[in-house]
Parts: C-alpha cells; structure tokens; sequence
C-alpha cells in the first residue's frame, strides 16, 4: 500500500486532506496524546503496511460486527478501517464453508506472528466446547490456534471481554471470556461494551499502526484512554447530581428536564467508558443522553451485577430479585432492638422476682432469729 | 430455673477507683460514635436521595455536600479506628488487643457464663473489670467490620480518584469484594451491622451499668471504674466461681 494509494482512496471518496488531518487530531485527542503525535500518526496511516486482521465470531449476537460495520457518511476512520486487510469474518465475507475456512488458515500459517485476532463473543467451555463448533473445531480449540498465533488480540465486546450475557448466572455454556479460555495469551486488549464503540476500536488499531504496540490499559486490561474515567465524572447530567435534582419517575418533570437518573438505578457512578465525550454513532447521542440510565455494560460480569438495572444497588442475596439492602437493613436493625426491648422486660422481670426472693429470704432469717431468741429467753 | 437467694451487693462491697479507659480509649470511641453517625445520615442520604433541589443546577450542592462530609467524616473515622488498633498495642490491659480475643484460658472461661447471665441463667455477671470476654469478641468483630467499611470506602473513593490521590492503589482491593457495584452492596450492609451492634451496645451498656456497681456508663466519660475489691484481686472468674459453687 502506498502513499499515493492511500491519498487517491481519500479523493475517490471525497474525503479531502483536510479532514484527514482533522482525523488524526481526533484521535490524538481520544488517545490522549501529545498533540505532535497527529503528525505521527498521520505518517503511520499514510504509509504503513496495513496488517492483516482476521475476525472470529463465537458466542454472540454480531452486535460488534454492526458497530464495526456502522452505515452512514464514509469517514476517515471508515476507510482506515476498509484497508485493513480483513482476510477472514464470516459475517461480511463473500466466501462460506470450507472457503471460509481456508482463508483462516491462509493467515495464520501464511503469517504467523504478524497478524491481529479480533475476537467477538464469549467462548464456551461445556461439553468440550460443543455449544459451539465452526468447521467441525470447537471454538476454543480455534481461539488458542489463532490467537496463540497472532501478534496480538482484540477482544472486541463484552462477551469476548469478561463473558458477557453467555457467561451470566447460571453459565449454561461454561462460557469464558478470552483471557480465560486462551491463558497466557499475548498482547490481549479487552474492548468491552455491549457492544463496543467502534470509535475505540479505531483509536486502538490507529495506537497500534502508529506504535507497534497497545495503548496503556487498567487492571481488566482496557484501554484507559476509553475506559479511564467513570461514565459519571465525565456525565453531561453530573450537575445536577451533585445539585440533588434527580429523575424520581419515567416522565416526571425531573425527567423531561434532563435531571440526574441516578435513582432510577444509573450505574454511571461504577461504569467506565468514554461514551459522554465520544458518544455513539458519529456524536449523535447516548443512553444517558436520551435519558436512558447506563447499565454498566463494559463492567466484568455486568448481568450478574448491574441488575436489577433499574435500582442503583444490586438486591441483597436470598430476598428476591428487588430486595432493597436498606430495606433489609432496617428490619433487620428493628428486629434486633425488639429483641433487646423483649430482653429488657424480661431482665426486669427477673430483677423484681429476685427482689422478692431476698425479701421472704430475709424475712424467714428474721423470723428465724426472732424464733431463735424466744427459745434462749 | 433454681433461683439463688444473694444479699444485694452494693452496701457491703467496698469499691476501688481503677483507671481502665485511658484518655485515647475514650476520645477514639467518641470519634468513632460521631463518625459513625455522620457517615451513616450522609451516607443513607447518598443511596436514597430524597431532597429534590428544586430551580438551577447551579444554585444548589446538596448531593455535593453530603459527599464532602461523608469522605471528611470517614477521614476522621479510619484515623480514629487506626489509633484505637495502634493503643491495642501500646495502651494498658484494659485496652490490650488479648481482651479482644479470648484466647487466654481466663477469658474464655468466662465466655459462656456471660452468655447464661445474658439468657438469665445467671443471676449477676463474671465481674471482669475492663471488657467482659463476649463484649471483647462482639468488639473484635466490629473492628473487622471496621476495616471492610474503610476498605470498601476507600476502594470505591480510589476507583475515580485522581490520578495523584494517595489512597489510588486502594482501587487494587476492589475484585476482592466482587467489584466496584458489589462493593457498594457491601458497604450498606456493613453500615446496617454496625447499627444492629449499635443497639446490642447501648441497651449492654445501660444493663450493666444497673446490675454492676462500676459506674460502666460513666466510665466511657470519665475514664474510672468502681470495682469490687474482689474482682480486682482474683479477677473475673472467681465471680464466677462463687456463683456456681465449683472450684476451678
């Protein structure tokens, strides 16, 4: 691919230089870089060999696949994306079966180490991977082969990511994510989301193109340039969160101003993403922005710990699905302080019979020693 | 139940003046109660938010204050909890961390007969003249409780603090309790057992101190107990001794 092609490709599609290089500021930006990086990055995606990329779907629903695939305006980063050289993803590509099949293959003996595995979906693991089978293979035996074999792995979405919906109580499928089905896995970079915002997804192949090498991720190993900063800090509504003017019922004046959802169980305040500042599909909006609560959909195991969605606390084990820990709580506390009340009436019970047992003990000691007198006398 | 006939004690016992709640004993236990009730009114108005400010956004902080407050009184509150750990250690043997353990034979002789005089198979308590040995281990809980609620606190604090607060690494306890969400779940139902013992401690503390002749209410102001010369010298299971009429 050469520099001329790619300046041609942007002229065909009338995308001018301008809005290339406007491009590169942008993602400079969302990848939180120096701004002399643009130039950087701008050299790597004129002229570098672009890599190839082969996309594995296991256990989902394709919604990755639509966020990668977004239909509108051709954009720059639409066009990064088309020269990557998708050489494998079942959904989009023209060949099937064992064509398909052996384009996998093609990539990963044609150029082992040099190629990056997107993965979409969770994997499972139950009945030696049968939930799951693609050519006759089960799709962790695909996975360690082509992720053993790649430079590195994008696990795009959240069941990729942490397991997602498959993996969520009970875990039919004993579905894994890919660290966890692939161990010891190299140059993993989780991009999880239900599903991903394909923003991200540019900003870390451009990352990549620019610096042979991943962006600098957090503990479950997400990008922090995407997943950084909670959904809250960066919320357009956190003013009137911190004001106490939140959204007490759908359709409520509160809610039709654009209050806080807060208590209409926004799990913001433990979600990172950057969807306030990126938002979704080209800027138009976002859950919250439509007045949506988020649901923590990038957060491990968010099924199993984001529901109910609509409470802002998980409910309390062993009281049904909507049992308030508060509300717990409080009964609790009361039924202990009736016990110490019931405790209490009994102790003064207790105290008057023995007050009167040391009387007619006392008593009977008198009587005895006015006995014991009249005897001597 | 056989009821054993006693003479009332008070008259004829002669009391001794003993200093058993040192100055950093008391102050931290006073922190720790001022703390607790702060944390627990800002903190229930941070999980159920009931004033809704009416007008701007600009005009008003209340969610913003209750914050505030809530990290400064939980700023006080692991400082005092840290303190009183620390006097554990240093401070005398009222206060010593084997009062709240009861591994000591005397100790835990005296566990279950605290346990029959609370199911009034007893008629007075073991006269132990600092912690009983069942209130030792109730303490004992309550400090584990102690530290999940600073731990818990000070993980979800760390998970969107600055880059450069120092209480970020605390962020790294944050899968031990299941999560960022799941922490939230736990640090409410530690607040409801800390109120729950709330309860025990009161109504324990008016019960003993109308039972025993020890000033046990006032001592937690004044620092001094009035102790049966008997419990001084042979300490708390010999009370218990002359209850049962056993040897031991």
């Amino acid at each position: 691919m050469s520099e001329s092609w790619f300046i041609e490709e942007l002229e065909r599609r009338g995308v001018s230089r301008r809005d290339f290089l406007g491009f590169c500021g942008v993602m400079t930006s969302v990848l939180a870089l120096p701004r002399s990086a643009g130039a950087q990055i701008a050299e790597a995606i004129e002229t570098k060999e672009k890599p190839t990329l082969v996309w594995l779907e296991f256990q989902d629903c394709a919604g990755n696949t639509e966020s990668f695939l977004r239909a509108s305006r051709p954009t720059v980063a639409d066009i990064v994306l088309d020269t990557i050289s998708v050489d494998y993803h079942e959904t989009i590509m023209a060949a099937a079966g064992h064509q398909a099949e052996a384009a996998l293959a093609g990539v990963v003996e044609g150029k082992p180490g040099a190629y990056i595995a997107v993965v979409e979906g969770s994997i499972p693991t139950g009945e030696n991977g049968a939930y799951c089978t693609i050519g006759g293979r089960s799709a962790q035996d695909i996975a360690r082969e082509v992720c053993g074999g790649a430079a590195a792995t994008i696990a795009i979405g959240t069941c990729a990511a942490f397991g997602g919906l498959p993996a969520a109580a009970p875990n039919p499928t004993g579905a894994l994510s890919v660290a966890d089905a692939v161990p010891g896995v190299k140059n993993l970079i989780n991009l999880p989301a239900c599903p991903a915002n394909v923003e991200n997804l540019v900003g870390v192949i451009v990352y990549y193109l620019t610096f042979n090498r991943f962006p600098k991720a957090d503990r479950y190993k997400r990008p922090l340039f995407a997943y950084g900063k909670s959904i809250h800090d960066n919320c357009e509504r956190r003013a009137h969160f911190d004001a106490g003017q939140y959204v007490e019922k759908w359709g409520d004046e509160g809610h039709r101003t654009g209050y806080c959802l807060y208590k209409m169980g926004c799990k913001g305040p433990v979600s990172y993403q950057n969807c306030p500042n990126i938002r979704w599909n080209e800027g138009t909006n976002w859950p919250i922005g439509c007045g949506h609560p988020c649901i923590g959909c990038a957060e491990p195991d968010f099924w199993d710990k984001m529901t109910p969605f609509y409470s802002h606390l998980p409910s309390f084990p062993g009281f049904g699905l909507h049992a308030n820990v508060d509300r717990v709580g409080v009964w609790a506390t009361a039924g202990v302080a009736a016990a110490f009340a019931a405790h209490g009436f009994v102790q003064l019970g207790k105290r008057w019979m023995y007050a009167k047992a040391d009387e007619s003990a006392a008593a009977k000691g008198a009587k005895a020693a006015t006995e014991k007198k009249g005897e001597e006398s | 139940m056989k009821i054993t006939p006693r003479p009332t004690p008070s008259k004829e016992i002669c009391l001794a003046n003993v200093y058993v709640w040192e100055w950093p004993v008391r102050i931290t236990h006073w922190l720790n109660a001022m703390a607790i009730w702060v944390l627990s009114v800002t903190g229930l108005y941070m999980g159920h938010p009931f004033l809704v400010a009416p007008g701007e956004a600009s005009e008003h902080f209340i969610m913003g204050w209750a914050k505030l407050i809530h990290f400064y009184a939980a700023i006080v509150f692991t400082l005092s909890v840290l303190t009183r750990i620390v006097w554990m250690f240093t401070g005398n043997k009222y206060s010593s961390w084997d009062k709240f353990i009861p591994f000591r034979r005397i100790r835990s002789k005296g566990l279950w007969p605290t346990i029959k005089y609370y199911l009034f198979a007893m008629r007075l308590p073991p006269g132990f003249v600092g912690h009983n040995p069942l209130a030792g281990a109730t303490y004992a809980l309550l400090f584990v409780a102690f530290l999940v609620q600073i731990c818990t606190g000070l993980a979800m604090y760390a998970a969107s603090a600055s880059v450069d607060s120092p209480v970020r690494f605390m962020a790294a306890l944050l899968p031990l309790f299941g999560g960022l969400a799941t922490a939230h779940l736990v640090h409410h139902v530690i607040m409801w057992f800390i109120w729950m013992f709330f309860v025990h401690h009161v109504y324990s503390a008016i019960l003993m101190s109308q039972v025993e002749p020890t000033a046990t209410l006032e001592s937690i102001f004044s620092g001094h107990k009035f102790v049966p010369r008997e419990d001084l010298i042979f300490s708390g299971y010999r009370f218990i001794d002359r209850e049962t009429h056993k040897g031991g």
